[in-house]
């Protein structure tokens, strides 16, 4: 980010207060809040909000963040492996006073392994692209990902509107997350 | 009629009056509480997704009892975790002959209140179907779709039906929807965690996505699908033979690799430690690897 954008959009950052019971999580969760400018703070008196992995003990006076599971008790509930994106906005906007819910979490559930229809299957660049889609990059910030000009993502986002039936980008975003839900799976 | 209804009402007490004998409440932090079934004398079940991290719960018995239950191990395969009793052991009531679940036949779903009593929710079987493989990879018995609505907390009581046999243990799925996990899968999950304290599984340490092989590429694979490593776990199996994002996996000990559920099948128990052929395309090329498969490490 340079000074540019930082003096058309003043962004403040905020002060985060990062709870894990498990220090390599602590610090995965602490680089993710501090890669978009946010500083970790040690006392719940000085934070502005927490970030809490799951298991960790939630602060009472400051609204809160969880990963990786749901509270009645935080205003923000995000998936385990949410992204720098996703944990930024997810902070601004408890620390505005608003209430957070990832599509992700709350689909959550025991469910069956479903297989794609091979003639429905993505192409490897598709794919890719929808992972980039996924994770809330610009068109320009998949091409530099991905190594190839906007152009061509621009064909291949065309390409992928097509196969999801969806018209605009906020729907394929919507897609591309509930797709990388579905059609990914870990062996 | 009337008949019928007091009939109807004494046969849904004597089945809550035998679910009491099974429910237990499991205390989580901030006065919140989850349900568990007595499954053997001093072993109770929970859903595993629903049981937070921890090696040791207090749970109270409906007749207000109380122990400490140390985990004995969780299965997410089966999403079952299994809890022992510390203080005392309860035989859970002798099942009635087990009766096959039927669509459209009535459903009892229990749960524990978490002052010492127990919840009832009345529906049916909304569906019913044959066995399914979880995203985990484990194998249910039958697929029970119960048309009741539960609160978090009730998750992970027992489901009987009207002779008051026990389908199994009522678990989420997406969008709130209720499942049974038959008492089958149960039994199998249980009778693994008591021997090994876990049920092992294969792992690669990959996330995989169904792609289209190019069509240039076709003909060289010998199939129109593979499967693209969308990210790797960090010296996992699959790292440390050399794969890397964006390969795209198309056999493993030469049987294609086009679907989640054959994958899923040689991942099995008996898979751990087995070294294995993996075939990728890369940049147009096909590449050969070879992992030798571990365990999944627990979650």
């Amino acid at each position: 980010m340079n000074a540019l954008s930082h003096a058309v959009v003043p962004v403040p950052s905020l002060r985060v207060l990062v709870l894990a019971q498990d220090p390599a999580m602590g610090r995965k969760l602490r680089d993710l809040a501090c890669a978009y400018g946010h500083r970790a703070v040690q006392r719940a008196g000085d934070a502005d909000v927490a970030l809490c992995a799951d298991g960790a003990t939630i602060p009472a006076g400051i609204p809160a963040v969880i990963c990786g599971a749901r509270s009645r008790a935080v205003a923000g509930w995000l998936p385990a492996d949410a992204n720098a994106i996703q944990l930024d906005a997810a902070l601004r906007a408890v620390a505005a006073g608003l209430v957070v819910r990832s599509p992700a979490i709350l689909r959550d559930g025991f469910e069956a392994l479903r297989e794609t229809d091979p003639a429905s299957a993505l192409t490897p660049r598709e794919a890719q692209v929808l992972a980039c889609l996924a994770q809330g990059l610009s068109n320009k910030a998949i091409a530099r990902r991905l190594d190839i000009s906007p152009h061509t993502v621009k064909f291949h986002l065309e390409s992928l509107f097509r196969k999801l039936g969806v018209a605009t980008r906020t729907e394929a975003v919507a897609a591309a997350l509930e797709h990388a839900r579905i059609a990914t799976a870990e062996f | 009629m009337t008949d019928a209804l007091q009939d109807l009402a004494i046969a849904l007490a004597r089945s809550a009056q035998a679910a009491r004998r099974l429910v237990a409440s499991i205390a989580l932090r901030h006065g919140r509480h989850l349900s568990g079934t007595l499954w053997r004398p001093d072993v109770l079940v929970a859903s595993e997704q629903a049981l937070p991290r921890g090696e040791a719960f207090e749970v109270t018995m409906a007749d207000a009892r109380s122990s400490s239950a140390r985990v004995i191990g969780r299965d997410p395969t089966t999403n079952v975790a299994a809890l022992r009793l510390e203080t005392f052991a309860d035989p859970p009531p002798e099942p009635n002959a087990a009766v096959e679940a039927q669509a459209g036949s009535i459903a009892l779903a229990y749960g524990a209140d978490g002052t010492g009593g127990i919840t009832s929710r009345w529906g049916v079987i909304q569906a019913l179907g044959p066995a399914w493989t979880s995203r985990a990879g484990g194998r249910i018995d039958r697929r029970i779709v119960v048309d009741v609505r539960l609160s978090r907390s009730e998750e992970g009581g027992p489901v009987l039906d009207v002779a008051g046999g026990c389908l199994g243990i009522t678990t989420f799925a997406p969008a709130r929807r209720v499942l049974v996990i038959p008492s089958a899968t149960i039994d199998r999950s249980v009778e693994a965690l008591l021997k090994h304290g876990r049920v092992a599984r294969g792992w690669l340490g990959v996330a995989l996505q169904p792609v289209a092989i190019p069509d240039s590429l076709q003909s060289g694979a010998g199939q129109r699908t593979g499967m693209m490593v969308m990210s790797l776990a960090e010296s996992g199996p699959a790292a440390t033979a050399g794969m890397v994002a964006g390969d795209i996996l198309v056999s493993m000990n030469g049987t294609p690799t086009q679907r989640f559920r054959s994958l899923a099948s040689q991942l099995g128990p008996e898979s751990v430690g087995v070294e294995t052929e993996i075939k990728v395309l890369r940049a147009g090329a096909l590449v050969a690897l070879r992992a030798t498969i571990a365990a999944r490490p627990p979650s």
